[in-house]
């Protein structure tokens, strides 16, 4: 699985756990096979109370529909434990075409010294992998960026960004899916749709039709 | 036939139900409505599943037309209609309400008997216009009720109410109760007693997505690797000032959390207008 991510030794069941808010707990310190093999293995045996799991960035959120004891959660993540090591998940690579016309990448280029196209070698040359999503549907947090391309997000964020924009924010690269404001360095845009809500009609579409990544993909830039 | 036509949007008007849980990971916001115990209300007047959809309305300005006789429930803000909110009674064919808005209060939920007739995306009706779910609705829109009458014979009731102690009064809400947010141990004691010991102002620079609280700045600790984020989380960034995440917010976040408000508490602090302040304090 993705190697860019380090990894933590986890040995004792998942502590720290912590209450957050009235019906979600909050799981942290997980690596990211951790994080995949607990989402498993909760859906395929949930509480009859369980919502839904949400990944950040090295953390788990277990959302309930109701309060739930603690004590409850604990042992059901201790009964599901001995049950995650199964399965391997081979990731899937979507490749991303990018027009490179960001009206940040002169700017990037200079701040790093890199060139224009300097720039747009190493965000091409990158290994990425989804590391969450969120901010907007269907917004990935992607890893794998070149320490080189790491700034610090604007000091200003623009009101609006348009969709399908490529951008570098902190130690990450990104694609806004959606119209939104956004601080982050734009480098160049996609045709690629990463969220379809127009799909989303209905009562449960499946998510591979609506969004186009999702969490552990792995993500490749190509020079259109 | 629809039950009503949207003659006027006013400050904001849209459909509105129990929301979308379900599509977090993939960085889809909860929704739903704002007051989800006027909401609850407005249903529970007509009888009507709780998930049954409702019409949210912002403050003032929105103008409906009855197309045919009907029932409607009222909850929430003060919606100076002419009917009163926390209220069920039945309405004539060509009546317009006009929402004038009350002095307090923010969200009026209008409810249809068996809720308005609405395509679900994601499994609910609710609205989130910022991306694209759901039926934004204009002027000239006409709404159906998914049933004729109120789930209850109408014989001889002339209205129905709900009862006194569990209406609300916005303008005077109590002190909202905090749980300790999952960063509370990073922020200083100092930060911990000034949150709930200061009195609070709600920013305009407040929606569906965050409410922003004015205030004295609390100190403010590092920003941390992006999380999950709940509706009624207080985010602190940079400046010291609160960000209460709401229904249409962001699903992770990088700025701490001191707290998360009681999901009771949320209800009232969504209602809360620009200018008012209000007060916080820590559960038990």
């Amino acid at each position: 699985m993705p190697n860019t991510e380090p990894v933590h030794q986890f040995e004792t069941h998942p502590k720290p756990i912590r209450p957050y808010g009235e019906r979600a707990f909050l799981l942290e310190n997980l690596n990211w096979s951790k994080r995949r093999r607990m989402v498993r293995a909760v859906e395929r045996e949930p509480l009859p109370q369980f919502e839904e799991a949400v990944m950040g960035h090295d953390n788990l959120l277990l959302i309930f529909r109701h309060p739930v004891p603690e004590a409850l959660v604990v042992r059901w993540l201790e009964q599901l434990a001995g049950q995650e090591a199964d399965g391997h998940v081979q990731a899937r690579t979507v490749e991303v075409p990018v027009r490179y016309d960001g009206i940040d990448l002169e700017a990037v280029a200079r701040e790093t010294g890199l060139g224009v196209r300097g720039v747009i070698d190493l965000h091409v040359r990158g290994e990425y992998w989804v590391r969450t999503m969120g901010f907007a549907p269907g917004f990935p947090y992607l890893d794998g960026l070149d320490p080189r391309l790491h700034l610090d997000r604007r000091a200003s964020p623009r009101d609006r960004i348009e969709p399908g924009s490529v951008a570098i924010g902190g130690p990450h690269a990104g694609i806004y899916p959606v119209a939104s404001p956004g601080g982050w360095h734009l480098l160049g845009r996609t045709e690629l749709r990463l969220f379809r809500p127009e799909r989303a009609r209905g009562e449960c579409g499946q998510p591979s039709g609506i969004f186009a990544l999702a969490p552990g993909d792995r993500v490749r830039f190509i020079e259109v | 036939m629809g039950v009503l036509e949207i003659l006027k949007i006013g400050m904001g008007l849209s459909l509105q139900d129990r929301g979308r849980p379900g599509w977090r990971r993939f960085g889809v916001p909860p929704g739903g409505a704002m007051d989800a115990y006027a909401a609850a209300w407005a249903n529970a007047l007509l009888n009507n599943s709780p998930d049954a959809p409702v019409l949210e309305l912002v403050l003032q300005g929105a103008q409906l037309k009855f197309l045919r006789d009907s029932w409607i429930a009222l909850a929430g803000a003060d919606p100076g209609c002419g009917i009163a909110a926390w209220t069920a009674e039945p309405v004539r064919a060509g009546r317009v309400l006009t929402f004038r808005g009350g002095r307090a209060g923010i969200w009026t939920y209008l409810a249809v008997p068996g809720g308005f007739a609405a395509e679900r995306w994601m499994g609910s009706a609710s609205v989130d216009a910022r991306n694209g779910l759901g039926e934004v609705l204009r002027p000239g829109d006409r709404l159906s009720a998914v049933a004729v009458g109120p789930a209850f014979g109408t014989d001889r009731v002339a209205r129905r109410l709900v009862p006194g102690k569990a209406c609300r009064d916005y303008a005077h809400p109590p002190v909202l109760e905090l749980l300790k947010g999952p960063q509370f141990e990073r922020f200083d004691r100092a930060a911990a007693q000034l949150l709930a010991g200061a009195t609070w102002t709600v920013s305009p620079r407040s929606d569906r997505t965050g409410f922003r609280l004015d205030g004295p700045a609390l100190p403010v600790p590092p920003s941390i690797p992006s999380e999950p984020v709940l509706p009624g989380s207080f985010q602190i960034p940079g400046n010291g000032q609160p960000i209460v995440t709401m229904r249409d917010g962001p699903t992770v976040g990088g700025y701490a959390k001191i707290a998360i408000v009681t999901e009771s508490g949320l209800d009232w602090l969504c209602q809360c207008q620009p200018g008012q302040q209000l007060r916080l304090q820590w559960a038990d």
